[in-house]
């Protein structure tokens, strides 16, 4: 056990904010044309991957071919720290950097590699992922797009929905049902979609908060040719790749909910004297303690987050870190909700343009915490895999 | 940050839990919660007779003084298993409170005289810190007067844990006319200079007393700090860190095994044709649970983290510990009673070992609401407490 980081890791801390220093992009850059879609990457974005990428600062744990270092599981985390500590976005598309080009990279053919997964690694392209469907959330595995083969093509039927990025993205990771016959989980394959090809329609779903700038979208598939050599790894093994891909860095996932919360608090915290002034004493104690709670939980997230990432880096599993999508996600709803009603009608003001959410009221950015807690597996599905898969309690 | 344990600190949890598996297994704690004065006092000596044996009140005391030199994290440790077994017994108190505070406080030669038996085994002691029940320097109203070369000392103390058995009590007071942490002296006064009123519990393996100080006297040599000396404040707060997260992690401990046989009842126990833990309510109530009793560990890692590398944030982190284990009580408590159903109710089964020492650990020492509101303090968010 202990509090500080090696000399090693320390210096490669030191490098990295050396280098950063000199090449990221400016605020004022980011501001002029602000990323408004997760798979929106202006063209200052796109530079600043490639730079990652050239320079071995993409994805530090992969070899310099990839974009990477060969760095150690510690030092791709504290990398990802500083990196948020300076505000700069890793990466405008965080589904192709972080869960599309890895699943390309690991179950691909040479041909796909070279134009999805590098372009995507060198800023070139973005790319979403199409799962969800109307009939199939939770239940994914229950997804109904169809994928026939037909010659040297795939003819695909069907429609996602929140599908981030869609309105922006120039190919898409589809999950599709390629054997209606067989157990649902088990006839599903991915395919690679360019998303203008014929047949294909994409319907931005305005948010609740930031309506003008959706990121969420259904996309309509109509007899949509695709190539059947862009069938990703083995037909009707999809499910098992799914679950491979999304399990992409999980050992970190819970690093980037740690952080946002972090964030989060760190604005509440500047906030807060203005917000506990207006307020008579007993009010006050009130809300203290609420804040404080939250606090607890800022601070209890990443300790846990840590405790288990120790584990996993030595090869030993780390079962709590299945609390920690639920526990930040829940964590960030709860501080907006304590900040909202700290602020009293000062918390009305809604947010504008999705860009400037950080900087809306509290009660839209309360909204904006519910993305959190539904998405990526709800906070209830979360608990039923707590419960069975790590308590070991009998499924219902 | 790394906050896993070692493998020796592995090693020593697993060795500890098992020695207390058994000298001290549940049917010792029901001769406590069922046995009178006489035969708790005897439950009690046997098993700090076993833990001397093993050399655990000297696991974080300096080899120089015939301990096992180990550090806080160690001790940590030692105190969640012993939470975990409900131990009744002098440990903390004496190595918790009583030693830390000597070795905060007092000089080379306080140490040898008062850190030396602690090791051996030979010596008890526990602390007097608390007025009204508030642990912290602006409430001590106890007085110390200069009288010759020592001292007086005239007050009441509340909530001492072993106050009525302890040999020795380390005494925090202040001179006259001093307020706040201005003006605290800390002196060590034998148990039998000193009346005290049993508070009869809901936990008897806690033993907690209130003082009363009538003009006691304080040769020099048993002052470890006099009023007016440099930093006594300072020195004072980092031992009762020491304390304050020590008893967070013998609550934690103690919830955490309430959990795990809780959630073991759930799979055992059937009705409706199939296991009570296999309807979604209960699964998702024990998912909140852990989620509980991980975050109380987790943060209570953090904080003897803090103290064992004497970091700036280990006020902080005692309160975050002390907090956070305060919340775990109280879902642990409520859900190991309501989910145990009617036989949890029973004073025949010995979940209520685990309830009661659970809230104890809440009560003591600062409960979450106090320690929320300290953090709210320590974040600049509220003012200092008004002397």
């Amino acid at each position: 056990m202990r509090l500080t980081f090696s000399d090693q890791v320390e210096a490669f801390r030191a490098e990295f904010l050396s280098w950063l220093a000199a090449n990221r992009p400016s605020q004022a850059e980011m501001d002029a044309e602000p990323s408004v879609s997760s798979a929106h990457s202006p063209a200052w974005a796109r530079a600043w991957t490639r730079r990652m990428f050239d320079a071995g600062w993409l994805v530090p744990g992969w070899p310099p071919e990839r974009g990477g270092r060969n760095a150690g599981p510690v030092e791709q985390l504290v990398y990802l720290e500083e990196l948020s500590k300076a505000g700069v976005p890793r990466t405008t598309n965080p589904q192709g950097l972080g869960i599309i080009a890895p699943s390309i990279l690991d179950f691909g053919t040479e041909a796909q590699i070279r134009d999805y997964a590098m372009p995507v690694l060198r800023g070139e392209r973005t790319a979403c992922l199409g799962m969800s469907e109307p009939g199939a959330g939770s239940d994914l595995a229950g997804l109904s797009t169809k994928a026939v083969r037909d010659g040297d093509r795939f003819i695909v039927n069907g429609q996602k929905v929140w599908t981030s990025g869609a309105n922006y993205a120039e190919f898409c990771f589809l999950f599709c049902r390629t054997d209606p016959s067989a157990p649902k989980h088990k006839g599903i394959s991915i395919l690679l979609v360019e998303m203008d090809t014929p047949g294909i329609t994409v319907r931005p779903l305005p948010e609740i908060v930031g309506p003008a700038t959706p990121d969420l979208n259904e996309v309509f598939l109509t007899d949509v040719e695709v190539p059947a050599e862009n069938l990703v790894g083995q037909l009707n093994n999809g499910w098992a790749m799914a679950n491979g891909s999304l399990a992409h860095e999980r050992g970190m996932v819970w690093l980037s909910g740690v952080l946002q919360l972090e964030m989060m608090w760190e604005r509440l915290h500047h906030e807060a004297p203005a917000m506990l002034d207006r307020l008579d004493g007993l009010e006050r104690g009130a809300v203290l303690d609420r804040m404080m709670r939250v606090y607890t939980d800022v601070q209890a997230a990443r300790c846990l987050g840590y405790r288990g990432f120790a584990r996993l880096v030595k090869g030993g599993t780390a079962p709590e870190q299945a609390l920690m999508k639920a526990f930040a996600s829940e964590s960030e709803r709860e501080l907006a909700a304590v900040a909202s009603e700290a602020s009293g009608a000062a918390a009305i003001t809604g947010a504008g343009p999705k860009a400037d959410e950080e900087l809306g009221g509290w009660m839209a950015r309360y909204f904006g915490t519910f993305r959190s807690t539904i998405s990526a597996g709800s906070s209830e599905i979360q608990r039923n895999i707590i419960s069975e898969k790590v308590l070991g309690l009998p499924r219902s | 940050m790394e906050l896993e344990l070692t493998d020796e600190q592995q090693e020593l949890r697993d060795n500890v839990r098992g020695a207390l598996e058994r000298f001290c297994p549940p049917a010792t704690v029901r001769r406590m919660f069922e046995g009178d004065g006489a035969e708790q006092a005897a439950v009690a000596a046997e098993v700090w007779k076993q833990i001397t044996s093993l050399d655990w009140p000297g696991v974080a005391i300096d080899e120089a003084h015939g301990g096992l030199g180990l550090s806080f994290v160690e001790l940590a440790l030692v105190a969640e298993e012993l939470g975990r077994a409900v131990a009744p017994g002098p440990f903390l108190a004496t190595v918790t409170q009583f030693a830390p505070m000597v070795q905060s406080v007092g000089d080379d030669a306080a140490c040898a005289r008062f850190l030396a038996p602690v090791a051996a085994g030979s010596l008890t002691g526990t602390v007097a810190f608390a007025e009204g029940d508030r642990w912290e320097p602006a409430a001590v109203r106890t007085t110390a007067s200069r009288s010759g070369n020592g001292w007086v000392l005239s007050g009441t103390k509340s909530s001492v844990v072993d106050g009525s058995t302890a040999e020795e009590i380390v005494v925090i007071a202040r001179a006259e006319g001093t307020s706040g942490a201005d003006g605290l002296g800390v002196f060590v006064v034998p148990g039998a200079d000193v009346a005290a009123t049993v508070r009869p519990g809901l936990d008897p393996t806690i033993a907690v007393a209130d003082l009363t100080l009538t003009g006691v006297a304080v040769p020099s040599d048993r002052v470890l700090a006099a009023p007016g000396s440099p930093e006594v404040g300072a020195r004072v707060e980092r031992a009762w860190h020491q304390a304050t997260v020590a008893l967070a992690f013998a609550t934690t401990g103690a919830c955490r095994r309430l959990f795990e046989e809780t959630l073991q009842y759930a799979k055992d126990r059937v009705q409706y044709d199939r296991p009570i833990g296999s309807f979604q309510a209960l699964k998702h109530r024990f998912a909140d649970w852990y989620l509980s009793v991980e975050r109380a560990t987790a943060l209570c890692y953090f904080a003897a983290l803090t103290i064992a590398e004497d970091d700036p944030r280990r006020a902080e982190g005692a309160s975050l510990a002390k907090a956070a284990a305060g919340d775990c009580q109280r879902l642990s408590a409520q859900e190991g009673l309501q989910l145990h159903g009617g036989i949890g109710y029973t004073w025949e089964h010995d979940v209520h070992f685990l309830l009661k020492r659970a809230k104890v650990g809440d009560a003591l020492l600062g409960t979450a609401i106090t320690h929320r509101a300290r953090l709210a303090r320590l974040l600049g968010l509220a003012p200092e407490v008004a002397a």
